[in-house]
């Protein structure tokens, strides 16, 4: 199992589709973080859940580690390197274990990337304002630790996704679709349930808005949830589908 | 002893569509053999089947007496390449291979011989996008060399390699099966491999037609050798002495049916008949392949 997880990880490192969504990342975030740090009121950064928003932008670094996640599996359809995979691991229960330990560990290091940016621009945005820090440590915590552990995930559900799908384009468009679509409207127009799906459970994980949201514990079950139950869905067609 | 191969009854069908019908074969160790038939006679359709890719709609397909999947570390026992292009065009190709290597736990060290014994060294660290098809299809065997298999299973491999690579593989196939070690290549073209195979399995409409020696096939199909010479009507006499049928043709040349240029040069040395030409006629052994092939189902 240490073998194969190593082998999908360096699946990861070695094509430059990885650098690509870190950059890509990275540019994002810096955008959204100068944008609202520094053109935003002091009067509208200077409350708690304010302040939570300006810090929690770095879970968008999710969407980039669900890329890589569905990258990991369907590239390997896309270029047909699924056949010497299964034919070097013809158990391949542990081929999809090996790629979601794998997406997980990538997108932590996404998370840590993403969050640590986004913690080092805005506390520095925030004092170089004159803005006091209302946060208390607790709420850093978790928010440190829950977004890392939601954009961990995210890597994971992306396997899920593009191991059910298999098609590059399709896990790609139907993941962006869902998450800022769909679960959107869906949270809009039934929030009770809407709070429920991926997207809203790792917002939850970073502590804000609690009031609409999960709380940030109940976010992680309820994405872990989500992680396994893709990934499981994922194993039994991986299980019973013939590869061409 | 266990057959290397063995494919009993193995059978998959695709909605009506009966791809592979009742195939059953089996390979002894230290054989080349070509596995032969038109495109969509079936012949990747079991291959796949035979390594786990896709299951069997019925029978069963067995390596070293086991299913693929059962094999412990199989990439130790048995090499296989179903298509020449499956490579990440972004990835390169030492790190293609240590994929692999890594899943197989085999040392980065082994990458690196492989990739010296099919002579890509000097572009394993470019990028698979830059190679020729013919460095893929060496790239290709090279995973599936990473193992140092007993069992090597290619499927079409001579595809798109220019003349030299074709032999280049030829010599790489017989040196690796005088180790007494077994090889199956399929093959679409008879010619392609009828240089490399010691036998062949024949299929069509994914049922096997034939499965002989090259030999015995190149006799049954009634292959023809050309042979001129200033005692034409002796050596015919000597030939059908030895069983050999003869015909003349227009331009004073005897056709010699089902037998090699070979025996007919041996034949007429032995005789002390002096020969001016002698040549077998390849498109024969070709021609009633595709004869063979081309019959529809019964």
């Amino acid at each position: 199992m240490i073998a194969q997880t190593s082998a999908e990880f360096l699946k990861i490192r070695s094509t430059r589709t990885t650098l690509g969504l870190l950059a890509g990342m990275i540019a994002l975030l810096l955008l959204f973080v100068l944008l609202t740090g520094l053109l935003a009121t002091a009067q509208s950064l200077s409350d708690r859940q304010d302040q939570l928003g300006l810090l929690s932008v770095g879970s968008l670094a999710g969407v980039f580690s669900a890329l890589a996640g569905i990258m990991l599996v369907t590239s390997e359809y896309r270029f047909g390197t699924i056949r010497p995979t299964f034919l070097f691991t013809p158990r391949r229960e542990r081929v999809l274990v090996a790629k979601l330990v794998a997406a997980v560990l990538a997108g932590l290091v996404f998370g840590v990337v993403g969050e640590g940016l986004n913690l080092a621009i805005g506390t520095v945005i925030l004092d170089g304002r004159g803005i006091p820090i209302a946060l208390s440590g607790g709420d850093i915590a978790v928010l440190v630790i829950g977004t890392l552990a939601g954009v961990a995930l995210w890597g994971g559900i992306g396997v899920g996704v593009g191991t059910i799908l298999r098609n590059q384009v399709g896990a790609v468009v139907g993941l962006l679709a869902w998450g800022f679509v769909a679960e959107n409207l869906l949270f809009a127009f039934v929030p009770s349930v809407g709070r429920l799906g991926p997207a809203h459970a790792s917002d939850a994980m970073t502590g804000i808005d609690t009031d609409h949201l999960l709380a940030p514990l109940a976010g992680a079950g309820v994405l872990i949830a989500w992680t396994l139950v893709l990934g499981l869905i994922g194993l039994v067609l991986t299980l019973r589908r013939d590869v061409d | 002893m266990t057959p290397v191969v063995l494919s009993e009854a193995l059978t998959k069908r695709y909605g009506t569509l009966l791809a592979v019908d009742g195939l059953s074969f089996s390979l002894e160790p230290g054989t080349i053999t070509g596995f032969l038939g038109p495109n969509g006679a079936g012949k990747t359709t079991t291959l796949r089947m035979l390594l786990g890719l896709a299951a069997p709609t019925s029978g069963r397909a067995l390596v070293f007496g086991e299913r693929y999947a059962q094999l412990e570390r199989p990439a130790l026992r048995v090499g296989a390449v179903l298509e020449a292009t499956d490579f990440h065009p972004g990835r390169s190709g030492r790190d293609h291979l240590r994929t692999l290597s890594r899943a197989a736990e085999l040392p980065d060290s082994r990458v690196d011989e492989v990739l010296r014994l099919v002579e890509l060294d000097g572009a394993a660290n470019r990028r698979v996008k830059g190679y020729s098809l013919g460095m893929r299809q060496r790239l290709g065997l090279a995973s599936a060399l990473l193992g140092d298999p007993e069992l090597l299973v290619l499927d079409e491999p001579a595809n798109g390699l220019d003349p030299e690579g074709v032999r280049w593989l030829r010599d790489f196939l017989r040196a690796f099966a005088a180790d007494g070690r077994t090889v199956l290549v399929s093959s679409h073209v008879l010619a392609e491999v009828a240089q490399t195979v010691d036998q062949v399995l024949i299929i069509t409409h994914g049922r096997l037609v034939v499965e002989s020696s090259l030999e015995q096939l190149t006799a049954r199909v009634g292959g023809s050798v050309r042979v001129r010479s200033p005692q034409l009507v002796r050596l015919a006499e000597v030939l059908e002495h030895k069983q050999i049928s003869t015909t003349l043709t227009n331009d004073h040349a005897l056709l010699a049916h089902g037998t090699t240029s070979e025996r007919v040069g041996e034949i007429a040395f032995a005789a002390g008949i002096a020969v001016h030409e002698l040549a077998a006629e390849g498109s024969s052994l070709e021609e009633v392949f595709l004869g063979l092939t081309s019959e529809s189902p019964s």
